[in-house]
């Protein structure tokens, strides 16, 4: 996370985060795909001043799909008190994080990687959670509406 | 760039462009054909060294002199999945001093060959490859990814 501070070289008194605008190839680093399977993948996308981390979540069925989008489309509308999430995910991913030079400037960076590294890890179990406590309250009220027929 | 809808910087002579990795690496431009038949030969090799179980043989030489530059995908493409045959019919148990015999540079193309192939999951066997990971970083440490980053040719 060598970030520093770099102006735009196609517009003059413009600053903004390379890995974004992608105008100058030669201050953009290859990007890495981290993958568990399939479903569960990690994009890091790196420039001279910028980077940004994409993750997809696991969804093995519907119930996780909708759960998963619900849960982000939550954290992205309030994109403004994370600081670093991204308000909108890059294209096949479902949350990006986007790192500027100004956000470690500001903050701890081994604090901003351990941000990450504890969201990937508890997004999981959050949604799995969530299920769990969706199928429950789907069987209760299944059970307390099918009792009036007896 | 909404008010400008020509890159005139892309017409300028010194400007940076894809194929100029390999001007500087090898002088020249190689020919395309001869790039393949290089890549085809050496996956033979590394198959029959597979076959007489020598592992670490075929490693090794999986890993020499990969293709770069951009005119050059099917031969990336097919040198790729020349290592990962190599690397899935490696034992995990194996991994750690395979990894400790491979020269830096090896190390360093193992690593490049990692992470293509962890960008196709759906061809590989991602938890392999994660495993092959934490091993060669145990080896090679953080600089091993970092050059994986910063590096130019790309595989």
């Amino acid at each position: 996370m060598c970030l520093e501070n770099f102006s735009s070289q196609i517009a003059e008194r413009h600053n903004k985060p390379e890995v974004e605008v992608r105008a100058s190839k030669e201050v953009l680093l290859n990007p890495v795909v981290i993958s568990r399977n399939d479903k569960e993948r990690v994009l890091i996308e790196t420039s001279v001043n910028s980077l940004r981390v994409s993750i997809a979540i696991k969804q093995a069925d519907e119930i996780e799909r909708i759960l998963a989008h619900k849960f982000t489309r939550f954290l992205t509308q309030r994109a403004e008190s994370f600081v670093i999430l991204r308000r909108k995910p890059i294209e096949g991913y479902d949350i990006s994080f986007l790192i500027t030079n100004a956000h470690t400037e500001q903050m701890y960076k081994h604090k901003l990687v351990d941000f990450i590294i504890q969201f990937m890890e508890e997004v999981d179990k959050e949604i799995s959670e969530m299920k769990l406590s969706l199928n429950a309250r789907a069987r209760i009220v299944s059970e307390s509406y099918l009792s009036q027929f007896n | 760039m909404a008010f400008r809808k020509i890159d005139i910087d892309a017409l300028e002579e010194d400007a940076f462009g894809e194929d100029e990795i390999d001007f500087q690496e090898i002088g020249e431009l190689r020919p395309v054909a001869d790039v393949d038949a290089q890549v085809n030969s050496r996956a033979q090799e590394v198959r029959s060294l597979l076959q007489r179980g020598n592992t670490s043989g075929a490693l090794s030489t999986s890993l020499q002199n990969p293709p770069y530059g951009a005119p050059f995908h099917a031969a990336k493409a097919r040198n790729t999945q020349t290592v990962m045959e190599v690397l899935n019919s490696i034992k995990v148990s194996d991994v750690p001093q395979l990894v400790k015999s491979l020269s830096p540079e090896e190390q360093d193309v193992l690593m490049k060959y990692l992470y293509a192939g962890m960008a196709a999951p759906e061809q590989n066997n991602s938890g392999h490859l994660l495993a092959w990971h934490e091993k060669l970083t145990e080896v090679a440490g953080q600089g091993c990814i970092v050059r994986v980053i910063t590096d130019r040719r790309t595989v």
